[in-house]
């Protein structure tokens, strides 16, 4: 009885075990809603459930080719964008390039879609195409993002280096490049949702390529509401694994990053 | 006590401070070089007492040569050069240390960055004989996150220590601790001060029994009627007033009357 009343209080802690039996209840009313209360239109867990199983296994579908080609772009895309605004954001410190990494900040209000025609242009075929949007799309949210942590640094930490005579550039290195590199991957896991909408939407551009953003775009001409709800569920699946992935590799890399202050 | 004070170490000469209001004003410091012929390794500790407001942590990052001061000048050394950041050590009162790094690596860098020529053998015997000195032998390989309070105080202490500076300064060192480890750090900032002759611990603190309780000059902090911005009100020569250097001090009538005139005039 005290357990059910702590639901219903705000700031109430509540044991592992309760949460998940929360998680669980909670799925399984969502579930019960949709099914019952679905309508005609909108499919019900089991079509969605019975469009994937024919999107796996039918061959004309080729879902695992579009899947693996989906996740490749995603791992490029991420992979250069990352890049790109790790480098960005730590010149951004120096002062003669930080008008240009708050004009790439401001980029982010820029669409890709009216920017379409300048990439076509300036790549040379649909897969240069799919990353250079996809990282256009990307790397102003990334610097946003690293450039919000830099601005938090306590200031004391530059004062500890300088009071261990650290030259600035060891002060860079020390506080800003390795002492928030775990946070690197805390970006990812935040911006992981932007770039997931973005691939769905660079696929659209290139179908010869596949991808899952193609098989969506298909399903959606097709009406096969069941089947675009199928590929939604993939992409959420996938992306609940990347933000599990992301967040099990930097507790793995950096361990003091789950670790409680002692008391 | 036989003692002799030599030449001025560290000074502040009128420094000023104003933001949109004047904080600091006129403050003037000279500390000299104590020489106790009978005690070679000792070197001093100062105090800046003062309440809390009244402006130390701005005098603190001051005198560390972290902060300009709207006018005025902190010199150190033998030759009375303006103070450099590096020159004076740090000991913040949340002691910041380098959170993604164990206590060893900590202590590691600071090592690294006193200037001597050491190789990776030697850099891990000093940081053990140390950090043995300092009850941090079974704490080296945990990260600042999992040490307390009083743990995390005695590595960002000895940070300072192997990075070489002889000048330390202590913000609030005895803020936040109960009784028993207030005696811990007075004892622990003792040893450091007899560590080295030119070892030199400036505590900016309210605390006024326990400040006065191990320094050898104390400064008051304060606002003056009717003036803006604090300065020093009185200096109080500890070691001349025969209130120095003695671990019972506390015991002491005249010691408890000082500490009680101090704390009506702060």
């Amino acid at each position: 009885m005290n357990t059910l009343k702590k639901l219903f209080e705000p700031f109430s802690v509540i044991n592992r075990k309760t949460v998940l039996l929360l998680i669980v209840v909670e799925t399984l009313i969502a579930l019960a809603a949709w099914q019952f209360g679905a309508g005609a239109l909108i499919p019900t867990p089991t079509r969605v459930l019975e469009s994937l199983s024919k999107i796996v296994n039918d061959p004309n579908f080729s879902f695992w080719d579009n899947f693996m080609s989906s996740l490749w772009l995603t791992a490029k895309g991420m992979g250069i964008s990352i890049l790109i605004a790790l480098m960005v954001s730590y010149l951004a410190l120096i002062p003669v390039f930080r008008p240009v990494a708050h004009f790439i900040i401001k980029c982010r209000y820029l669409t890709l879609t009216g920017l379409i025609f300048v990439f076509t242009l300036l790549t040379q075929n649909g897969g240069q195409l799919k990353i250079s949007l996809l990282v256009f799309g990307i790397v102003p949210f990334f610097v946003t993002s690293l450039l919000s942590i830099i601005e938090n640094i306590n200031r004391q930490e530059y004062d500890l280096c300088r009071t261990l005579r650290m030259n600035s550039w060891q002060t860079l290195w020390e506080v800003v490049i390795v002492g928030r590199f775990d946070q690197v991957f805390e970006v990812m896991r935040q911006n992981f949702a932007i770039a997931w909408m973005m691939i769905t939407m660079v696929e659209g551009l290139s179908m010869s390529e596949g991808g899952l953003g193609t098989l969506l775009i298909k399903a959606n001409k097709f009406i096969d509401l069941g089947g675009v709800m199928a590929i939604l569920l993939v992409i959420f699946v996938l992306g609940i694994f990347f933000d599990f992935l992301l967040g099990t590799l930097r507790h793995w890399l950096f361990p003091y990053t789950k670790l409680e202050t002692a008391k | 006590m036989n003692y002799v004070k030599n030449e001025i170490i560290l000074s502040a000469e009128n420094i000023h401070l104003s933001y949109d209001k004047k904080i600091l004003r006129e403050v003037n410091l000279q500390i000299k070089n104590i020489v106790r012929p009978d005690k070679a390794d000792q070197g001093q500790v100062v105090s800046l007492i003062g309440r809390s407001g009244i402006g130390k942590t701005q005098l603190f990052k001051i005198l560390a040569g972290l902060q300009k001061p709207s006018a005025g000048v902190v010199k150190i050394g033998a030759d009375q050069h303006p103070v450099r950041p590096g020159e004076v050590g740090i000991v913040p009162q949340n002691y910041i240390l380098f959170q993604h790094r164990t206590v060893q690596q900590n202590l590691e860098i600071a090592l690294r960055q006193s200037g001597q020529k050491l190789d990776d053998k030697q850099v891990k015997q000093i940081i053990e004989e140390n950090a043995e000195n300092f009850h941090l032998r079974e704490h080296l390989k945990k990260y600042p996150m999992q040490l307390s309070g009083g743990q995390r105080q005695r590595v960002s202490i000895l940070q300072q220590v192997l990075a070489g500076n002889h000048f330390i300064l202590f913000d609030e060192p005895f803020s936040g601790l109960d009784v028993l480890m207030i005696d811990r750090v007075l004892e622990l900032l003792l040893k450091v001060s007899c560590m080295h002759d030119h070892n030199t611990l400036i505590i900016v603190s309210h605390d006024v029994e326990n400040a006065l309780a191990i320094s050898d000059t104390a400064y008051i902090l304060a606002r003056q009627e009717g003036q803006e911005g604090a300065t020093i009100t009185e200096t109080l020569d500890l070691l001349h007033m025969g209130l120095a250097w003695n671990p019972e001090i506390r015991k002491e009538t005249r010691f408890q009357e000082l500490v009680h005139q101090i704390k009506h005039k702060i």
